[in-house]
């Protein structure tokens, strides 16, 4: 980053980023595993609250920029990524984090997600995907499993899920990963290498719904089905292999980095703050800019 | 010698009726003449039948005219497509192309024929002179010159302008098609005489239309972020802006949609630039939400909807001003946020710096209601004196307001200090949920009644803005016409005719519309026994709301029909007089 930007560095502790407001997420929710995961990582980076701008749609999982020092922003359901682009492009300098839930992002916002990742910002993106509507109380989701029986789906769910993985990827997403609260420590270190990574990031959480969710879904199975992308040999420079593991999204636990663009091109708010160097010279005075339309 | 000329032609898409309708306005306008230019297409994306109506004065122009005092029909084909646009009356002298022969039944059966219907051999003229069909156009100009005192060395720098890049031998063809048609005009003169008067003073204008002075006026205002989605007739600001406002450290985005447009938008204002959206009345409709959001996490936000015929698709190239419903009321929620409209091409600059001084005052989402003619007619403009204006920044937090800051602090005015993301201890949660003056989440109805009166309050202060008022005529006058948008310059001009017949006629034309300005109204009214609200919408919704919030007199009634067609002035001025004739009681 060619700007200054300060950072609290080695003093920086995750209590840095914690505010007071308590969380009002059921006991045993899976987002409170990822807030600790988030707060781990934003002191390991180590950038100042106050740079940090943190935007959200609506869900549960939306609450969650409240919950941090940084400037956060609680908005609509399913428009995180668009406004998270506005507030990149008005202040690169900021460290921009978007999260949200399944529906918030894959399905009223999903619209949002391609053009999100073909603009390729430096964002990071966090879904806690716990394939079910929480905070309205345990309708269907885009990722809940086919024939899913929720009280919209009372006879059980006739689509196939949306796969979150298989979808960033082919988009283009130079980084996607996926990550539990199950597994704390892979977990901060995704987040964390998902804000260091200079484009878009995504991570998806499988983070659990303990009042609506399946028990497949919950901490328990995580920790039993866990197969760690390490442990596969992963090599996550690989994308076509990245492809082909993220086809078992929703069958295996894979927990890692599946892509990560080994040459990642310049990002879109860096190619806009290049066009506003080299053009800033054409500027006119404000008093002059009616002169183009003077007819003499 | 006539000091107001409405001129108008028709032809099929090549040959070229608009490019020579703007080559009349530069020739125009440079010398001094206010004039507008509207023009009118068939549906085709290209090509197809199109028209356009120049209407030129010595005294400034506030609407396109009446019927045309020359009409130009290249084939009889294209010109009866454009009825409406084109309209004829005795008076006007109907120009034709000789080999298309006499205006057909068609044309006759619509009445109200010109008595004075002149052939020129238009094709055989550039032909001869010119050497190819190509400069068709510029024959007619030439006619314009020699019958009506189109100045003629204006046009002649027109064409130098047009052709210079295209090579010596274009200009060169075009000026003989000129000549050829100045001396057709001379030889054979007309029985009516109607040739423009001199220009008053020979002042520079600007020449421009209102979307063009929108995006300038946004630029002026330090707007440094658009985003925002494609749609007539609105595109062309972004277009601009797109060009322009890199210079500037300001950034356009093209987004997927109309929603991720307006919430790039607010995103951008949240972390503290002066941000903008444009759209039409579709595109506001998906707008509504995130407009919501804007209001109650108090960002400053300007959002352009240039209004066309509705609803849906509905008439995307012609004007309407149906949307005044959907910018005062669509919100989920109570809201208020003010809706300003421009009246005409040159009040469109101001308006759209109002707008942003009001947004970040204000810390409030802000609608500019333009429509469809205000934002493409092509107009004079008097040159803007752009050191009058004031330009207006959001409050910022002093160092004691970050001690311990609350970002929605009750104040005397309702308007609280702003930080923004970068901001040392101003950190704080934007949200769309109700919130306490920290931020912080809240479900109290207390708490949400104290935030609904302080979002409310703050804008208090607009009721008493009467600088966003034009009030017009003597004082105590019981006839009145209320009109906005493009209807006001019709409305001007009906009023102007009424007065110069004798008429006690006062006129009020708004640019704030919303939230009514009830003292400002009360205080117009105070004398009016009868008249009209007049604007283009099937409903007459501006009618309807001062109907909501006021107590009306008795005699004022809506005059309106749908979008497309402007009101003509004669048409104001018939109905008000049929009016003052039932008498006042
Ligand atoms: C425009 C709009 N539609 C619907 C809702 C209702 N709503 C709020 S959150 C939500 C779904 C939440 O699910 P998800 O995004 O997966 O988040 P979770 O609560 O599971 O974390 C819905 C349907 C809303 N707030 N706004
Ligand atoms: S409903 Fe589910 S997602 Fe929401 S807080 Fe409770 S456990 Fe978490
Ligand atoms: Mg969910």
């Amino acid at each position: 980053m060619d700007t200054a930007t300060t950072t609290c560095g080695a003093t920086a502790t995750p209590k840095d980023y914690s505010s007071a407001l308590k969380p009002i997420w059921c006991p045993g929710c899976g987002d409170y595993g990822v807030l600790q995961a988030l707060y781990r990582a934003l002191a390991a980076i180590g950038r100042p609250p106050h740079e940090i701008a943190f935007i959200s749609g609506i869900g549960c999982s939306s609450r969650i920029p409240g919950y941090t020092t940084a400037y956060g922003f609680n908005s609509v359901h399913g428009r995180a990524l668009p406004i998270a682009q506005g507030v990149k492009l008005a202040n690169p300098d900021l460290q921009v984090i978007v999260a949200g839930g399944d529906g918030d992002g894959f399905s009223i916002g999903g619209g949002h997600v391609a053009h999100a990742v073909r603009r390729n910002l430096d964002l990071t993106y966090l879904v806690m995907d716990n394939q079910v509507y929480g905070l309205t109380k345990g309708q269907l989701s885009p990722t809940s499993p086919k024939g899913l029986a929720t009280v919209t789906s009372p006879l059980g769910s006739l689509e196939e899920p949306i796969n979150p993985l298989l979808y960033t990827l082919a988009y283009g997403a130079g980084f996607v990963a996926q990550g539990t609260p199950a597994e704390m420590p892979g977990l901060t270190a995704l987040i964390e290498q998902a804000i260091r990574y200079p484009g878009f990031a995504f991570v998806n959480i499988q983070s659990p719904c303990v009042t609506f969710g399946q028990e497949e879904q919950q901490m328990r199975a995580h920790k039993a089905h866990l197969r760690p992308l390490a442990s596969l040999g992963h090599d996550p420079s690989d994308q076509l292999r990245a492809l082909d593991l993220a086809r078992s999204y929703g069958k295996e636990l894979h927990t890692g980095v599946l892509y990560r663009n080994p040459n990642p091109p310049p990002t879109y708010d860096a190619l806009v703050r290049e066009r506003q160097r080299a053009l800033a010279p054409e500027a006119k005075d404000r008093s002059r800019l009616l002169d183009v339309f003077l007819q003499k | 010698m006539v000091v107001d000329l409405v001129l108008g032609m028709a032809g099929s898409g090549g040959d070229g009726v608009v490019s020579a309708g703007e080559s009349l306005l530069a020739a125009v306008s440079s010398h001094g003449y206010h004039a507008m230019m509207t023009k009118s297409f068939g549906p085709q994306i290209r090509g197809g039948e199109s028209s356009c109506r120049v209407r030129v004065g010595t005294v400034p122009v506030h609407n396109p005219g009446g019927a045309l005092d020359a009409a130009v029909a290249l084939n009889w084909e294209d010109f009866l497509k454009f009825g409406a646009e084109l309209e004829l009356a005795p008076t006007t002298v109907l120009i034709h192309e000789a080999k298309a022969g006499p205006p057909p039944e068609a044309l006759v059966r619509r009445g109200a024929m010109p008595t004075e219907v002149v052939a020129v051999p238009i094709t055989e003229l550039t032909n001869q002179s010119a050497g190819t069909e190509k400069a068709k156009t510029s024959v007619v100009l030439g006619l314009l010159c020699g019958w009506f005192g189109v100045p003629e060395d204006g046009v002649r720098r027109g064409l130098e302008k047009k052709f210079a890049k295209k090579g010596e031998g274009l200009l060169e063809t075009n000026e003989r098609a000129l000549k050829a048609g100045i001396e057709h005009a001379l030889a054979n003169p007309l029985r009516s005489t109607k040739r423009l008067a001199p220009p008053p003073t020979h002042s520079p204008k600007l020449l421009c239309d209102g979307n063009d002075l929108c995006a300038t006026a946004a630029l002026f205002a330090g707007c440094k972020f658009f985003g925002g989605y494609p749609i007539t007739p609105s595109t062309e600001v972004m277009q601009t802006l797109a060009k322009e406002i890199w210079k500037y450290g300001g950034t356009v985005l093209q987004a997927e949609d109309e929603i991720a447009g307006i919430g790039a938008a607010l995103g951008a204002s949240f972390a503290g630039l002066k941000s903008m959206t444009a759209t039409s009345g579709p595109g506001m409709a998906l707008k509504t939400e995130i407009m919501g959001l804007a209001s109650i996490a108090e960002l400053p936000l300007v959002i352009l909807d240039v209004q066309r015929g509705g609803p849906a698709t509905g008439l995307p190239t012609k004007s309407e001003q149906a949307d005044l419903f959907q910018a005062a009321f669509s919100a989920h929620g109570d809201v208020l946020r003010p809706v300003l409209a421009p009246i005409s091409v040159g009040d469109t600059f101001r308006v759209t710096v109002e707008a942003f001084n009001l947004a970040e005052h204000y810390q409030t989402p802000v609608i500019i209601l333009s429509d469809q003619e205000v934002a493409q007619r092509k107009e004079t403009v008097e040159p803007i004196d752009t050191s009058r204006f004031t330009i207006e920044e959001r409050l910022a937090p002093s160092a004691s307001d970050l001690v311990d800051y609350r970002r929605f602090r009750h104040t005397e005015s309702g308007v609280s200090p702003i930080s923004h993301p970068g901001l040392a201890g101003g950190s704080y949660l934007g949200a769309g949920i109700e919130h306490n003056e920290k931020g912080d989440p809240t479900a109290s109805g207390a708490e949400h009644a104290r935030m609904n009166e302080k979002r409310f309050k703050k804008l208090e202060p607009l009721q008493h803005r009467r600088d966003l008022f034009d009030v017009l005529g003597p004082s105590d006058a019981p006839f009145a016409l209320i009109s906005w948008g493009s209807s006001a310059g019709v409305a001007r001009e009906a009023f102007e005719l009424a007065r110069a017949k004798g008429l006690a006629v006062k006129l009020l034309i708004p640019r704030l519309l919303y939230p009514i300005a009830v003292p400002v109204y009360r205080e117009f009214l105070a004398s009016v026994e009868a008249g009209l609200v007049v604007e283009l919408s099937h409903q007459g919704q501006l009618h309807k709301i001062l109907r909501m919030q006021l107590d009306l007199p008795a005699g004022l009634r809506s005059f309106c029909h749908s979008g497309a067609t402007p009101f003509r002035p004669d048409q104001v001025l018939a109905e008000l007089e049929a009016l003052a004739a039932v008498g006042v009681k």
